[in-house]
């Protein structure tokens, strides 16, 4: 029976080749780091895109004009009011509401930028804000037909993030031309494109741009809380298709809904994901290589010592159990201390990703990540440890006591 | 004495046979990941960067600026160029040929299917000569447009091709063929050589006035994008300069607050080209991992190579062998542990690279999955496995030329 003095005999020989296994430890913690770090990151994403979902619901819809660039920079083709009013009107839709987009020029202390504009419609402003998951930050939101006035970004707050100096409630900025008074923030998003959105009413939209008016880009919709939002989007599709007077297959808008957007930017990330995790393995195989390489050494060295212990009694299993010990000995150690150095590289970056306005970037760690990537290294380590501690086992006891 | 050192490095080597695999399987896998990724890699930057058209030196693109990252050239431009601005960029010296072209996105329908692609504009009258020069516009059936056409387009492969066009007509489009654009029916002349560029094989190419005739375009007055073809190369950024200060008075703007850009196609490509080498130098670090621990195995093995040779040692130093000696044995042992594992891990990666690229590219039938391993990278991948063995074996080297010969002579093992 495998008892204390197995695991003690085990744990003297590596500190008596304390080198050999801080060094075969060393290589198989830098690709524990390396996989710890990249799946923090990775689950971190996924926490940031479930929280969206929560937050946004998952009852919502999108309608969108088919085009060949990002939604409102061709207007092509587009969703008209009436096209809306029909569509409020079809079973299982509970809200609606159009949204204009254009990409603008705004202008803060003589500074130029060109960045996404939007005109809401303030009447369905908790509906619009729901599904953006974003709240108010600073001052106030836009009222109902409200001209000359804007609602900012997160970002816009700050100095160099997009202009050198950030803009503060009360400000004057001059959009495609137009003054407006900034209101109020929006909450951070966490990606610089959206917290760079400006936001007005659409009836100042439609005031300064009034060849836009009537053609939207984007529809929310939120669906009944009792239907299924794929089975009204394929009522949608198909209801609008035939209002519009088009052919199955010839659609110019398509219907998303809030999952299937989120499926596919899920699914994206995933692959990536077990890419990057793929290639980060290689460096744990190549550890793993080394791991075996030092323990038939081991065996080696030690052939006299087997030879005695068999002499003296001990059985293949003792032998097997003492040299599986030692490598996933080795392979746990370099995982605690991996996971320590993952640990400090991860939070690095999420710092510095945070800073470029990347805060979606955040890595999470859970335990369940830590426990396994420990577990996955002692397993390694013990996995490498097999085939020596085989050899060692076989030794037949007579000739190794001969061996010099 | 160098073949004897050799011969000696070798000769331990081949007797630790076992160690001597192990510890070169940690450095092939490492060298064959860097070696694949990187080919890979580069085979996508190449595909890539061959997507995008002309890229004479003699030409400069002028856009409006816009948002970045929202489609195709000048979409969206809260202030676009003007149409006027040809002919006054056309009056600059050393200018030779302007040319202002439209980009918009339409219905196409053929084979009652339909689909939503972009349509490009050709200038005409004497201009469209040298653009056709310019961009190396051939057909492979049919014919060029002319002046004289009306309601014709040309269009790129992909149409020509059933399976690789996405969404699929479901039957090729050949040159004749009627197709409706903009629900508009017009006439096929021509099917564009392929080029392996989505610019060129997804496109729709229309006389410019065909497409201002059939509504595609907005407002003929803003223009997405003005070429101009410069006569002299070695005044290029004298021209790009007063093409400059020409918009910005027309577009009153002041210096450094420019609404547009003016630049040569290789400027807007060097951008693209620092995003993908980010890319590849981040996947390259992380595959770049199981090198440095392959590196650790060296070193480790190397170790123990001075442990077990201890007597070894100390008989050679005591018949003359100088520190030095002991340490260029050991060095070229490890340097020798590293040379050959990189050897089989570019010949490794090599067939990875390739067998993947061939692989992916019948998979997902996409021309940007190829690789591209060039000598650069097997040399610099041979240099640097040799460097990192050697490297390695300096601690065990060092510790090796330090023995005592009277306590080495002395050791058991």
């Amino acid at each position: 029976m495998v008892g204390i003095d197995e695991i003690n005999y085990a744990m003297q020989n590596l500190m008596h080749r304390k080198l050999r296994s801080i060094l075969s430890a060393l290589s198989i913690l830098i690709g524990i780091a390396a996989v710890f770090a990249l799946i923090s990151f990775g689950s971190g994403l996924q926490i940031y895109v479930d929280d969206i979902a929560k937050q946004s619901g998952t009852d919502k819809l999108f309608i969108q004009a088919k085009s060949i660039g990002a939604p409102g920079t061709d207007d092509t083709f587009y969703i008209s009011q009436s096209d809306i009013d029909f569509v409020s009107r079809i079973n299982g839709v509970k809200e609606i509401s159009g949204m204009y987009m254009k990409p603008a020029e705004i202008i803060s202390r003589d500074k130029r930028k060109y960045n996404y504009l939007s005109g809401i419609d303030i009447a369905k402003k908790e509906f619009i804000l729901e599904s953006m998951a974003i709240k108010m930050h600073k001052g106030r939101d836009l009222k109902k037909g409200e001209l000359g006035k804007a609602v900012l970004g997160y970002n816009y707050q700050f100095d160099n993030k997009i202009f050198p100096r950030g803009v503060k409630t009360g400000d004057k900025v001059s959009i495609d031309g137009q003054e407006l008074e900034v209101v109020g923030f929006y909450s951070l998003v966490g990606n610089p494109s959206d917290d760079a959105n400006i936001y007005i009413t659409k009836e100042q939209f439609e005031l300064l741009y009034p060849e836009k008016k009537d053609k939207y880009s984007f529809v929310m919709i939120r669906s009944e809380p009792d239907t299924s939002p794929k089975a009204v989007a394929d009522k949608i599709t198909e209801k609008l298709r035939k209002h519009k007077g088009q052919e199955k297959g010839k659609e110019d808008f398509y219907v998303q809904t809030f999952d299937d957007a989120i499926q596919m930017f899920t699914n994206i990330l995933t692959i990536i994901k077990a890419i990057l995790v793929l290639i980060a393995l290689i460096s744990v195989v190549v550890a793993s290589v080394n791991i075996m390489n030092t323990m038939y050494t081991a065996v080696l060295e030690r052939t006299k010592e087997i030879g005695v212990m068999k002499a003296v009694g001990a059985r293949n299993s003792d032998i097997i159990f003492i040299f599986i010990l030692e490598s996933g000995v080795i392979g746990m150690i370099g995982g605690v201390i991996g996971v320590l150095l993952g640990y400090l590289v991860a939070s690095t970056g999420g710092a510095i990703a945070a800073g470029a306005g990347y805060a979606m970037l955040k890595p999470a760690f859970s335990w369940i990540l830590i426990a396994g990537c420990i577990l996955f290294s002692f397993l390694v380590g013990a996995g490498s440890g097999v085939m020596p501690a085989i050899r060692a086992s076989k030794l037949h006891p007579v000739d190794a006591l001969r061996y010099e | 004495m160098l073949s004897d050192y050799l011969s000696i490095a070798i000769r331990s080597l081949v007797k630790r046979r076992l160690r001597t695999y192990l510890t070169m399987i940690g450095i092939f896998i490492g060298i064959a990941a860097v070696v694949s990724l990187i080919g890979l890699g580069q085979g996508l930057k190449d595909a890539i960067t061959g997507q995008f058209g002309f890229l004479s030196t003699d030409i400069l693109s002028v856009q409006a600026a816009s948002v970045s990252m929202s489609g195709p050239p000048g979409a969206g431009a809260p202030n676009p160029l003007q149409r006027d601005y040809i002919d006054k960029i056309d009056r600059i010296s050393n200018v030779d040929l302007v040319f202002g072209r439209y980009f918009a996105s339409t219905t196409i329908e053929f084979n009652d299917k339909q689909s939503i692609e972009f349509a490009l504009s050709i200038p005409g009258g004497d201009k469209r000569k040298p653009f056709e020069r310019m961009t190396n516009l051939k057909v492979q059936e049919g014919r060029l447009l002319t002046d004289s056409d009306r309601n014709s387009i040309l269009l790129g492969d992909n149409y020509h091709n059933d399976k690789s066009y996405n969404g699929g007509f479901g039957k090729a489009v050949h040159a004749g063929d009627k197709i409706l654009i903009n629900n508009k029916p017009f006439t096929v002349v021509g099917i564009i050589e392929k080029k392996g560029s989505f610019i060129y094989d997804d496109a729709i190419w229309m006389n410019e006035q065909s497409m201002i005739d059939s509504g595609i375009v907005g407002n003929e007055d803003y223009i997405n994008i003005i070429a101009v073809k410069v006569k002299d190369v070695s005044k290029i950024v004298e021209t790009q300069q007063n093409i400059e200060r020409l918009l910005r008075k027309e577009r009153n703007v002041k210096e450094g607050e420019e609404d547009f850009t003016v630049q040569s196609p290789q400027k807007a490509l060097e951008s693209l080209d620092s995003t993908l080498f980010a890319v590849q130098l981040f996947i390259t670090i992380i595959a770049g991992i199981s090198l440095l621990v392959g590196g650790i195995g060296i070193m480790n093995t190397m170790y123990t190579a001075v442990l077990e040779r201890r007597k070894e040692i100390g008989i050679m130093k005591s018949i003359g062998a100088r520190n030095s000696t002991i340490f260029t044995l050991f060095s070229i042992e490890s340097g020798f542990l590293g040379l050959v594992g990189g050897i089989i891990g570019i010949i490794l990666g090599l067939i990875l690279a390739y067998g993947l690229a061939f692989i992916g590219s019948l998979a997902l039938n996409s021309d940007l999955i190829r690789a591209n391993v060039s000598w650069w990278l097997i040399l610099g991948a041979l240099m640097f496995s040799f460097v990192l063995g050697t490297v390695c074996g300096v601690l065990p080297a060092v510790r090796a030329s330090r023995l005592n010969p009277v306590d080495s002579l002395r050791s058991t093992k």
